[in-house]
């Protein structure tokens, strides 16, 4: 039994709700325990380092210390607040001044950032953690048959440089493999999908979103798999936008991958979140088929 | 006498702390800019900003909405011969814009940014209805009327939150914020 | 009876002198014991200063000298030879490095001159207990080896046999060539490739004083300039030379195909027993077991049965053969740049996207395509071609340095494409043209004329995600036109990667064994950058060509005939004369441990059983010291770095801490 601290983030209170539940069920069915922050705050997003690096180093060092306190790991299922926390983390490590800066400030919350845990996102507590081989032995209800775009985004890769070829990381695709589905060749798979130019330069992530909506059907997907609440909205709750402003025909249900992989596990769609999309997942709950 | 730093001064100074090679060291090969998916909508492509930033164009660059458009993918920095921060050049760049509050009242980005920072100080969390205002009349009728919605639609869905959420150790919050920025009241 | 040391504090211009206080040091010195004469003087190393030097030895009787200027290095040598002229033996001479280690180092100039104190008192006591030393004379053995067989070991072997001197050369693949055997034309003046090399293999060949090993691999190497000796593994070719006659009726035959990953750059096959090419020399085939029937399974044995001399042998086994040897060059060229590291260029996953030798193989007549270019289904002819400069290259993510070559290549494959698919669009996409050599600048003219697209741009993404029209079933190379400032897409029909030379994947394991050193790219380290390129620290071991760096063929070549002509003049010269630092063991203090034995890394120590000692071979022993410090009796003494010497250079280092003793000479 694993025990993480766990960072749910914003978007994972209300916009994006079915990835907490999805996430927080099917790491309780792989003997992962995920134990919630208490009084976690906002890490800030990409939109606090557009104001001021120092404070948000500083929302970041809040949950951090706290996670220490806690005494396990952080995983955070967002790819911004993982890479806020990756970083915040790594920096304050090497960094003795900004260390010192930062404590200053968390002292008034009783708190220390001493640099003693390590940050990971929600998706590398599967791939490594629990394992692709221990995965493929749990899942009772394999996707067979079923078409999945494995969309990384763009926080999960980068810039960890050191990560496992940033350029050309397969373990998304094996993890799908592994639950039974197939990953289909998505060309756009690690090219952003606007982030917030939603909210600050619409036509631009609208263009993204597109293209991106444009290559998962070229790859003939039949469902979009994400790993971050930003991505997953922008893909999903603009295509009826996206069909408008292109004269295109969208109907790609996105799901979460943690809500595949229960599916997968044979855990109810109800509990997964699913049925709050804004494009129908139901007819994907068919492929969650006990093999015969 | 202490002499007025230039425009690539003052920058390298703002990315002294990154963890990215300094501007002077690129070698304008483009990469960024072919690499960068928004590239099309910037009036001038990273590149060139940096190039620009190099020959002190100060009021051109940060003019420019080159900054804005940045979705902070982080593409360019992971390919970057040079090692430059790219990515984390455009944060700087619009802190800087921030700070000495240079922009539009109308431009998004930045309006919005400073909506979103505000509104954490307050609560410790983010709160999506309070940030609408902020883009929701800048793309058009047609746009309004389709955000609108789309936020009706969440909001059935249980995907919006009603109540603006808060963190509990509020007070300690605002003062460990105070303590890297007297902020005031937020 | 005392020693009379002189002292000569060198300025060397600004660069001593700017840091450190030289009047005051020279002033300090003179009054130190046992110096009868200090001075300081701009440039102690010119011919006015070495007379400085000779003069103050015949006239004030000095019986040691210390000079305090830059390196050993650089000018221990000089020195040495003015102590000589002055009546002294060169070893009552020592170098204080007041420069390196001290007015370069540091821009504190109190903290200089102090440190400059400290090194010129260190040497002046060492400089007390040295002892008059004759060099070792070493002959040279007239044989030279060279390591590899492309272009720089050729030209060297050639320069070497055809002055009359003997040579070995070891080339590891069946045949010489190197990857100049590869190509098809050579820029800038596109001549072929093949017609100006071969006539030079089939010399190395044919030559009395060369004997060729190919197929073979040096396996270990002993020794010192002048007499080495190389443990040269034969690896079977499952053919008898001497039974050969090279008519190839053996490859004709055989049923096993393989993809050569060598010679083809993986775009063709060969068969199990082959030559790479045609014009291989020597003419014998190689068999390659893990791809042969009859290694497989006993089954088979075509080439055998047909072979009209008997020349197959199935039982041959690896030969080892010790050579004696003088010199060595090392001549191992370059591995190209695995375009697989930048997975955005969709190298191996897009089929139409090529490296650089993959074309020159497909350009080259005698090539899998017979020279015509088409794509990988060996037969549309592309009607658009995008040439990628800078692949791997200038990238501090995969090599930091310039390429040298790949501009000029790249314009040279713009040109063939031109010349053989006459209606083709060509783009190059490049980051700067570099075209320093002679007639490069008229080339890329020439290109320019021919209609060559150049976009300034680092190629960013090659794919076939399709997104705008005229996209479909297309490479799309998407880059910056910086020139313009705009992002392109330009839909081509096949890309090539100009990739770059690096090192050999086991250059630091050959550079281990020779005992020299590597850069941290891989490649060879030459004894100076600028003024000896072709030698190394190592006495008696060269370098030549590519693997000293990435460079064009007639760099290579020079460098190959540079190194032999190096080798030359020591062969012409007979004997070296090497460096008395050596170690020596007083028989009477020794009891026979033989713990000394084993720590010799030059295996120099012998051990008489009849006597129960040990004893240093003087020739072999490079002076390391090892022996001296692990002798559990104290029994072994190395010349010129004895216990006196050092601890006294120790004291003198410590002069402004110790209590002031005067060492008994």
């Amino acid at each position: 039994m694993k025990t993480f601290s766990y960072f749910p983030g914003c978007s994972l209170e209300k916009m994006a709700t079915s990835y907490h539940q999805s996430s927080v069920q099917t790491t309780k069915a792989l003997d992962i325990d995920l134990q919630e922050l208490e009084d976690w705050n906002c890490c800030g997003a990409t939109t606090y380092f557009h104001v001021d690096e120092l404070l948000a180093y500083t929302l970041v060092g809040r949950n951090l210390a706290m996670a220490e306190k806690a005494g396990h790991d952080l995983v955070a299922p967002c790819s911004a607040c993982f890479k806020n926390a990756y970083f915040a983390n790594s920096y304050l490590k090497e960094d003795e001044d900004l260390a010192n800066h930062i404590n200053y400030a968390l002292a008034q919350d009783n708190l220390q950032f001493s640099g003693t845990i390590q940050v990971k996102h929600l998706m590398e507590v599967f791939v490594d953690d629990v394992g692709y081989d221990t995965l493929q032995e749990r899942v009772t209800h394999p996707l067979k048959d079923l078409r999945v775009a494995p969309y990384y985004g763009c926080q999960i890769v980068r810039p960890r440089k050191d990560h496992e070829d940033v350029e050309n990381p397969r373990f998304f695709e094996e993890l799908i493999t592994a639950i039974g589905a197939d990953p289909v060749d998505f060309a756009n798979r690690l090219r952003c999908c606007g982030g917030s130019l939603l909210i600050t330069s619409r036509p631009a992530a609208f263009q993204l979103i597109y293209e991106l909506l444009l290559n998962a059907q070229h790859s003939q997907a039949d469902v979009i798999a994400t790993a971050c609440p930003l991505c997953q909205t922008n893909l999903e709750c603009y295509q009826m936008q996206i069909n408008q402003e292109f004269g295109t025909d969208f109907k790609i249900p996105v799901l979460y991958f943690t809500q595949l992989i229960g599916l997968a596990l044979g855990l109810p769609p109800k509990k997964l979140g699913i049925g709050t999309e804004f494009v129908s997942a139901d007819h994907i709950l068919t492929f969650a088929k006990e093999p015969a | 006498m202490v002499k007025k730093p230039t425009f690539s001064e003052e920058v390298a100074n703002l990315l002294h702390a990154s963890h990215g090679e300094p501007l002077k060291t690129c070698i304008q090969c483009g990469t960024c800019s072919g690499t960068c998916p928004v590239a099309e909508f910037m009036d001038y492509t990273p590149r060139r900003l940096i190039a620009m930033i190099n020959a002190n164009l100060k009021e051109e660059v940060l003019e420019s909405n080159t900054y804005w458009y940045c979705a902070s993918c982080f593409q360019c920095t992971v390919r970057c011969p040079s090692e430059i921060d790219i990515a984390g050049l455009m944060y700087a760049l619009k802190r800087y814009s921030i700070w000495k509050h240079l922009y539009d009242e109308d431009a998004v980005g930045p309006v919005f940014s400073e909506t979103f920072v505000k509104s954490i100080l307050r609560s410790g969390r983010s709160y999506e209805p309070v940030l609408a205002p902020t883009y929701i009349f800048s793309y058009g009728v047609r746009e309004f009327l389709n955000e609108a919605h789309t936020a009706t639609t969440l909001m059935l869905k249980g995907r919006l939150p009603i109540l603006p959420p808060r963190i509990k150790r509020l007070d300690n919050f605002k003062k460990m914020a105070n303590r890297i920025i007297p902020m005031g009241e937020a | 009876m005392s020693e009379k040391v002189g002292v000569y504090v060198c300025h060397c211009g600004t660069n001593i002198a700017g840091t450190v206080d030289v009047e005051e040091v020279s002033k300090w010195a003179g009054e130190q014991p046992n110096v009868v004469c200090s001075r300081d003087y701009k440039f102690m190393c010119s011919s006015l200063g070495q007379e400085l030097i000779e003069e103050d030895i015949k006239e004030q009787g000095l019986t040691r000298i210390v000079v305090a200027a830059c390196s050993p290095h650089m000018h221990e040598k000089t020195f040495r030879g003015a102590t000589e002229r002055g009546g002294l033996n060169p070893y009552l001479f020592e170098m204080a490095n007041i420069r390196e280690h001290n007015s370069w180092a540091t821009n504190d100039k109190e903290a200089a001159t102090q440190k400059a104190k400290a090194l010129i008192d260190a040497a002046v006591e060492r400089v007390i207990h040295h002892q008059p030393l004759e060099p070792i004379p070493v002959e040279i053995n007239p044989t030279t080896l060279i390591v590899g067989g492309g272009i720089a070991g050729i030209t060297a072997a050639l320069e070497l046999a055809n002055a009359g001197n003997h040579v070995v050369m070891v080339e590891r693949e069946p045949s010489i060539g190197g990857h100049m055997a590869q190509l098809d034309k050579t820029f800038p003046t596109l001549d072929c490739s093949a017609c100006i090399l071969t006539p030079k293999m089939v010399d190395v060949g044919q030559h009395p004083n060369i004997t060729l090993y190919t197929w073979s691999e040096v396996e270990d190497i002993s020794g010192y300039i002048g007499n080495f000796k190389a443990t040269v593994r034969k690896k079977a070719r499952y053919v008898i030379e001497e039974l050969c006659t090279g008519c190839g009726i053996c490859e004709e035959k055989c049923p096993r195909k393989v993809v050569d990953e060598v010679f083809e750059a993986g775009l063709a096959q060969r068969k199990a027993i082959y030559r790479p090419f045609p014009q291989a020399v020597p003419k014998y085939p190689v068999l390659d077991p893990p791809n042969c029937t009859y290694f497989e399974r006993g089954k088979c044995k075509a080439c055998q049965i047909l072979c009209p001399t008997g020349a197959i042998d199935f039982e041959q086994q690896d030969e080892l053969i010790e050579i004696p040897v003088g010199n060595v060059i090392l001549a191992t060229g370059y591995d190209l740049f695995d375009s697989k590291r930048i997975p955005q260029y969709g190298y191996g996953r897009l089929a139409n996207v090529f490296t650089s030798l993959e074309f020159e193989r497909m350009v080259n007549a005698s090539g899998p395509t017979g020279g015509s270019i088409v794509l990988r289904d060996g037969e549309t002819v592309p009607k658009s071609v995008a040439i990628i400069h800078c692949v791997g290259s200038r990238d501090n993510n995969y090599h930091e340095y310039c390429s040298k070559v790949c501009c000029m290549y790249s314009l040279k494959f713009a040109h063939l494409v031109h010349e053989r698919v006459p209606d083709a669009e060509v783009y190059n996409f490049y980051l700067d043209i570099r075209t320093p050599g002679k007639g490069y600048e008229e080339f890329y003219n020439r290109l320019l004329e021919e209609g060559t697209h150049f976009i300034r741009g680092r190629a960013a993404d090659i794919t076939d995600a399709a997104r705008l029209p005229g996209e479909e079933g297309k490479l799309i190379v998407q880059a910056e036109d910086t020139l313009i400032g705009k992002q392109r897409r330009v839909p081509v029909d096949m890309v090539i990667l100009s990739a770059g030379m690096e090192a050999r994947h086991d250059s630091v394991d050959v550079s281990l064994m020779f005992g020299m050193g590597c850069d941290f790219n891989g490649f060879f380290t030459e004894r100076h950058p600028k003024l000896d390129p072709i030698a190394t620290m190592t006495e008696g071991v060269f370098i030549a060509g590519a693997c000293q760096g990435p460079k064009d063929i007639p760099d290579s070549v020079a460098q190959g005939a540079a190194a032999a002509a190096r080798v030359g003049g020591l062969i012409s010269q007979g004997t070296v004369m090497m460096e008395p630092v050596r170690a020596s063991i007083n028989k009477e203090a020794c009891s026979g441990c033989r713990i000394c034995n084993d720590l010799c890394p030059y295996n120099a120590i012998i051990f008489h059983e009849d006597q129960k000692v040990s004893e240093v071979i003087t020739a072999l022993c490079q002076g390391c010291g090892t022996c001296v410090a692990a002798c559990p009796s104290s029994a072994i003494t190395g010349a010129h770095f004895t216990n006196d010497q050092v601890l006294s250079e120790i004291e003198g280092l410590l002069w402004d801490v110790r209590e002031r003793q005067a060492v008994p000479a």
